[in-house]
């Protein structure tokens, strides 16, 4: 592992970036599980497949697969392709070669969030007020909910999904035995959800500026407010000490060891002057942070360290979607104008 | 970064008013524009267009306590998601049930930073139905509402109904806001530049039209009646004081003022001060210059429930330089 913010390198010039310029918004980012390729979800329909080394020529772009907005991507944890979701209600697989076959149609319905747990091979995707969940060949629903699904995410050991929704969040058992799901409540709107690396807490963003966790074995829950708006991205980081989340002119993430982050300021750094971050993702396995923002800045930042680097790469457009190779070595990006990147930080 | 906003028109009115009709007519025109449109599971079928979309009415009550601040989950959701497509549009429909309270969307519109950025609020089109709208107004508070809250009212089905009801129809509608044009049709058929692209902000023109100010008088108000009255002032308005004043008016009564509306003339601005608010939720910004030479007079509109003339007047008179 070389990524090192001490590297003086790192202030002197930018690590090998491949940039493609588009012009349709990209909404979301996935390398495949290999780390090969990384795929952009499109605003034309289309899923832009890049190899994943910048210095590996570039294929064109494929015709668009969804009509409308694909909406949601994520790495297929069966393979080497991916799974997308679009505003045509239609969920797809994709090869590693491009082709695509469809999984599920929900006419008049928008699949919206992906989720997918590695180990189990399962993923979860939600459209409307249900949650669906593919694994082994068979898709199963989960709801309807009392509203929207407005995010889905795997427990640790991929038995449960919990579903993000208007009142708060909805567990689900998947495995064959089927438990009763269960609620864990809070007034609002809850637009985000992320289960901790160490599966001990469900975490939600709200339509309200703030953003809440549920502690899952004592059922207790914590409120955190103060954010100048809603918090659509959260990221704990790999050993599941910080929450990271959005909507802050600067890295902040929440401490989670020990006691937990009552009473506890969050850990803020990084640079300011580039509007709120828009999206956040903690690196797989180190005590790296990459977040996007308004402006369209790039920044990774060091827990540890508590240092951070700008890489502005592309300008004026917000940053959309971000994602890290399953090595932790890569990091792709994509924003609002369209632009696509991938970073090889290894120097 | 920054781009256009999204003009969203609001389309309301009570079951079997003719709005389906109207989105019908809308969609069909040779206008040559691409309108997306967001209508709710519970609607009237047999909208033919591409891009339709299915909200679920998923009204939010949002957590400050304040029982009026209502904003639809739902719609910010899907605008997000429109936001994401390539292909942009010339404009939003969003029909509402012909049950629903337009309040918890047009406060979407308010509310959001994303939504406000990249769409805005350009007009809320009510549609009345001639023959029924005075058996509706004795069944519940929705349609009175829907008609608080317009910007323009088509008032529908004008051949179901004699002139004297017709006209009786068309009085209880100014009675209740008569600050938004009415436009008298049979199945909808009205110019669409009457209905879209209206501009929410540009006031002036439903500023001044207001003919039938001094015919619905205060003397047969009673209570509960929503009503609509205006105040108007020839001296600059402090700004600060105005918005002291606004705030804590809403903030007590904000449940009762539906929509609040207004150009102020700023002590020393050079523009226009364009206010409008929707319940507790307001929004403001400059608009267009004074000219050389005109009369920089300020006007406040209000619709809503209960509403006392006197004391508005007091308060806005409270403001000026």
């Amino acid at each position: 592992m070389k990524l090192d913010l001490a590297n003086p390198a790192w202030r002197q010039s930018l690590p090998p970036t491949r940039t493609v310029a588009t012009d349709a918004p990209a909404a979301a980012c996935a390398f495949s599980r290999d780390g090969g390729t990384v795929a952009f979800a499109m605003g034309d329909g289309g899923v832009r497949l890049l190899p994943a080394d910048p210095a590996a020529p570039a294929p064109d772009a494929a015709p668009p697969l969804h009509r409308g907005a694909v909406l949601c991507l994520i790495g297929d944890p069966t393979s080497d392709g991916f799974v997308s979701g679009g505003d045509d209600g239609r969920l797809l697989r994709i090869a590693a070669d491009g082709g695509a076959i469809e999984i599920a149609q929900q006419t008049g319905k928008w699949f919206e969030h992906l989720a997918a747990h590695r180990a189990t091979g399962a993923v979860a995707a939600s459209a409307g007020k249900t949650a669906y969940v593919l694994k082994g060949g068979e898709l199963r629903e989960f709801g309807p909910h009392q509203s929207t699904v407005a995010g889905v995410d795997f427990s640790k050991d991929g038995s449960r999904i919990a579903c993000a929704h208007y009142g708060g969040v909805t567990v689900w058992s998947i495995g064959q035995v089927a438990l009763p799901p269960r609620r864990f409540a809070w007034a609002g709107s809850h637009v985000a959800v992320r289960w901790s690396t160490d599966g001990k807490f469900i975490a939600t963003g709200t339509q309200e500026n703030d953003i809440h966790v549920w502690r899952m074995a004592q059922a207790t829950d914590m409120r955190m407010q103060g954010y100048p708006a809603k918090v659509k991205s959260l990221s704990w980081s790999a050993d599941a000490r910080f929450l990271f989340t959005s909507s802050q002119p600067v890295f902040t993430g929440w401490p989670f060891a020990g006691k937990g982050p009552e009473g506890k300021p969050p850990l803020q750094f990084g640079q300011e002057g580039a509007g709120l971050m828009t999206v956040v993702a903690a690196h797989p396995a180190t005590d790296y942070v990459a977040g996007g923002y308004e402006s369209g800045e790039l920044q990774l930042g060091d827990i540890k360290s508590k240092r951070s680097v700008v890489i502005k790469l592309a300008d004026s457009s917000p940053v959309t979607c971000l994602a890290w190779s399953p090595d932790g070595q890569k990091l792709a990006a994509g924003n609002d104008r369209g632009d696509l990147l991938v970073i090889d930080l290894r120097r | 970064m920054a781009q256009a906003q999204v003009p969203v028109t609001v389309l309301t009115g009570y079951l079997g008013a003719g709005k389906t009709t109207l989105l019908n007519r809308i969609l069909s025109e040779q206008h040559g524009k691409k309108y997306a449109v967001i209508v709710n599971e519970f609607g009237e079928l047999g909208i033919d267009n591409d891009l339709v979309v299915n909200a679920d009415e998923e009204v939010f009550e949002m957590n400050n306590g304040c029982i009026c601040c209502t904003v639809r989950g739902d719609l910010i959701r899907i605008i997000e998601g429109l936001m994401k497509r390539k292909q942009k549009f010339d404009g939003i429909l969003v029909e509402t049930t012909g049950l629903a309270d337009p309040g918890p969307v047009a406060q979407t519109f308010f509310t959001d930073e994303d939504v406000k950025a990249r769409t805005r609020l350009d007009a809320i089109v009510t549609v009345v139905d001639a023959k029924h709208f005075l058996g509706q107004l004795e069944q519940g508070n929705e349609a009175e509402e829907q008609v608080a809250f317009a910007d323009v009212i088509l008032l529908n089905k004008t051949d179901l109904v004699d002139p004297e009801e017709l006209a009786e129809v068309e009085g209880r509608i100014k009675a209740i806001n008569r600050y938004a044009r009415i436009h008298r049709t049979q199945k909808s058929q009205v110019e669409l530049q009457a209905i879209l692209d209206k501009g929410a902000f540009d006031l002036d023109r439903i500023l001044e039209f207001e003919p039938h100010f001094l015919e619905h008088g205060h003397d047969h108000d009673h209570e509960e009646e929503v009503k609509s009255l205006s105040v108007t002032a020839d001296r600059p308005v402090d700004p600060d004081k105005f918005q002291k004043w606004m705030g804590a008016l809403l903030q007590l009564r904000g449940q009762d003022i539906f929509r609040s509306k207004g150009i102020l003339a700023i002590d020393g601005a050079p523009k226009r001060y364009v206010y409008q608010g929707v319940h507790m939720m307001m929004d403001a910004g400059w608009g267009t210059p004074w000219k050389e030479g005109e009369k920089r007079a300020s006007k406040l509109v209000f619709i809503g429930r209960n509403l006392d003339g006197d004391n508005l007047k007091r308060g806005f008179e409270d403001c000026l330089k």
